[in-house]
């Protein structure tokens, strides 16, 4: 059963099975090759798997590109402690919606990457750290867990390796923050999700204060197929830096939105009109967030970039988890930027003063431009505000808040200023508190 | 285009694109219970199943009931197996909390006391950790709890004219319970399916593509349940499907 819409350019490796409910049981995912990846990871010795997803360039899809197989070799070796590999299934990123697909088609594809990654590092356990309104995934994934044991590729003596790797599915409660490694882990711990000062990195002190991967679901998704073909045959795809395809998760105004799997590299424009069929009711695209919302905005004379990690970073923006969302030419960004600062003030986790009150502080001033009570020398205060949240907290989600700001003053300042002239103010609305 | 593709099956006909990778075709083979996964999860029995999967139901339900026990029957069992997972007690505080809200519809001072005494914590931090997570309802909510997510994706295609939507036609302010105590409605951050926009989850599912025209129709459809739901308040005892269908039945 074909899944109802494959575009000719896709290369289907992670989403060959999307559409396919068979694929979900463990007996489908057998019968497609499935826990073939696990067999073999069991039988070439944990060193050498990690030796093989460092060769394919594999790089973690959850944000920051950094490569998989180099994480891995930084758990230390027999210290005698128990090692945990956490799946990172907390996707809230604000465009990106492809972890939710691979865990409801394909659970077991997700569990079989998440033993191999544990057998790897020398893991006893993993737990799939799901954000908590992802129910109906997490009775999918509930669902593979137990056939999982029931089959022997889960829990003691896996595939009679003598190995022994337990996995649990662990729900969270509504925290975008908990994304964040370091919150993750102290979400899982029963703890407020505030993310955790580095150094000690999570290798050395993570859950339960033990050696600790966490690894994004598309990531752990990918190793089964490196391990089961090998590295060269990954890196047929993408670029020398940035090998293999990636779930490109595409939403706004594009006629086809949805997961489209393409080799790292695709080229943007091809991807929004050719991929997706353009942009809708035949309006003009404005601009596009390539990355999800903590990436700087596009506009759209900048979208002829090879879509790869040093290819978007180029052209003034990231890769981030390839969440493109694109806009057309009715869009008001103003409002639309000030709906992003909103969401990371909603969101901070109140830890650090220029995140905690930098957010507000952006906030109030978006939605007093938005009411069309701003002037210019809001975008020069807003830009300072912006510079001051940029480094200086634990996390990374203040320098995010920071990112749509800069990137829209610099491409749409016109859009700022239109609602700074005097005759934009008839109508308007009085700001918000 | 495929927008207006209706898919209509058993588990409920009123509702357009269920949602998945995208609105790039027409469906004829697949059914919503197909996309959903309905069949291969089946029912899930109360005691948790597997300890590996013991921490997955949902918490946001129609039927609720503040007064009932807590740790009792199944949901003792559940805990015990929830506790055999992590090398902290502190650890199961999250899935506790879930599970309390799943019988008792939200978690109140006395609630959150009671979860902090079998876990051997201060209810101050139970209540510290609870109040850092929003889907852990601190007050009553209505049986349909709709969230609209009005973030950057949804916003751009409607969420705002979808939320003013559900407010006009339930009546009520954002977190008001209605005057029948059937919604609560409240704006929602992204909720992880920006491919299908405006997405809405209303209790433990996603209503995909939502447009403010559908509003109506969504109402319709959940109080015709939620009547279902108030005359046979019992919970089915072995019932927990991904679909608000399996609990209420």
């Amino acid at each position: 059963m074909a899944y109802p819409y494959r575009h000719e350019k896709e290369t289907r490796v992670l989403s060959a099975h999307f559409g396919d409910p068979e694929a979900r049981t463990f007996a489908g995912w057998r019968a497609r090759g499935g826990y073939e990846g696990l067999k073999k990871a069991l039988e070439l010795g944990r060193d050498e798997v990690i030796e093989i997803v460092k060769a394919s360039g594999l790089r973690g899809r959850g944000g920051a590109g950094f490569p998989t197989g180099l994480k891995w070799s930084f758990m230390p070796k027999d210290d005698g402690k128990p090692h945990y590999l956490l799946v990172n299934a907390d996707e809230s990123e604000p465009g990106a919606f492809k972890d939710r697909e691979l865990i409801r088609w394909t659970p077991h594809q997700v569990i079989e990457g998440a033993l191999i990654g544990a057998y790897a590092i020398r893991a006893v356990h993993v737990y799939i750290y799901m954000r908590g309104e992802f129910f109906e995934p997490a009775q999918i994934l509930a669902r593979a867990i137990e056939e999982a044991y029931a089959n022997g590729v889960a829990g003691k003596d896996i595939m009679g390796s003598g190995v022994d790797i337990d996995v649990t599915l662990h729900i969270g409660a509504g925290a975008y923050i908990c994304g964040e490694e370091t919150g993750l882990m102290n979400s899982l711990e029963g703890r407020r999700g505030q993310p955790r000062v580095k150094p000690p990195f999570p290798a050395a002190v993570g859950a339960f204060g033990m050696p600790t991967t966490i690894n994004n679901v598309e990531t752990v998704s990918t190793v089964s197929h490196i391990i089961k073909n090998g590295a060269e045959w990954y890196r047929q795809w993408g670029t020398e830096k940035s090998p293999g395809t990636k779930l490109f998760n595409v939403s706004g105004h594009v006629v086809r939105r949805g997961n489209f799997e393409l080799p790292l590299g695709f080229n943007l424009k091809e991807l929004i009109y050719d991929v997706c069929g353009g942009i809708r009711d035949g309006r003009k695209l404005k601009a596009v967030i390539p990355g999800g919302s903590s990436v700087p905005i596009l506009s759209a004379d900048e979208i002829d970039i090879p879509l790869d990690y040093e290819g978007v970073a180029q052209a003034g923006s990231m890769l981030g988890t390839a969440s493109v969302i694109v806009m057309d030419d009715r869009t008001n960004i103003v409002k639309t930027v000030r709906r992003m600062v909103e969401f990371y003030a909603h969101e901070s986790c109140g830890q650090c003063t220029p995140c905690r009150e930098g957010t507000e502080w952006l906030a109030k001033i978006m939605r007093r431009i938005e009411a069309g009570q701003g002037t210019e020398a809001d975008l020069d205060t807003m830009l300072e505000l912006g510079k001051n949240m940029t480094g200086t907290t634990i996390c990374v989600l203040s320098d995010s808040a920071a990112v749509p700001i800069a990137s829209s003053i610099k491409r749409f300042r016109e859009d700022y200023l239109a609602l700074m002239r005097p005759g934009s103010r008839e109508g308007a609305v009085p700001a918000a508190v | 285009m495929s927008r207006e593709t209706e898919v209509k099956d058993r588990t409920n006909g009123v509702l357009r694109n269920p949602g998945w990778a995208g609105e790039t075709g027409d469906y004829p083979h697949l059914t919503e219970a197909d996309v959903r996964g309905l069949d291969y999860v089946g029912v899930r029995p109360l005691d948790g199943g597997h300890p590996g999967a013991s921490c997955s139901y949902p918490y946001q339900l129609a039927v609720k009931n503040p007064e009932a026990p807590l740790f009792e029957g199944p949901y003792k069992e559940r805990l015990e197996k929830i506790l055999s997972r992590y090398p902290e007690r502190r650890a199961a505080l999250l899935p506790t909390l879930a599970m309390a809200q799943e019988v008792r519809g939200h978690l109140s001072p006395e609630t959150m006391e009671e979860v902090a005494r079998i876990l051997g914590l201060a209810p101050a931090y139970v209540r510290g950790v609870a109040t850092f997570y929003t889907m852990y309802n601190k007050a009553p909510v209505g049986t349909y709890l709709v969230q609209v997510c009005t973030n950057v994706c949804c916003n751009i295609c409607g969420g705002d004219e979808v939320l003013e939507a559900f407010l006009q036609h339930t009546g009520t302010e954002p977190g008001e319970i209605s005057a029948d105590g059937m919604f609560t409605v409240m704006p929602a951050e992204c909720l992880g399916a920006c491919g299908f926009p405006t997405v809405v989850q209303i209790n433990e599912r996603y209503f995909e593509n939502v447009t403010p025209e559908d509003v109506p129709d969504i109402l319709a459809y959940l109080r015709s349940r939620g009547a279902a739901a108030g005359q046979g308040s019992e919970r089915a005892p072995q019932a927990a499907a991904p679909s608000d269908v399996a609990r209420e039945d």
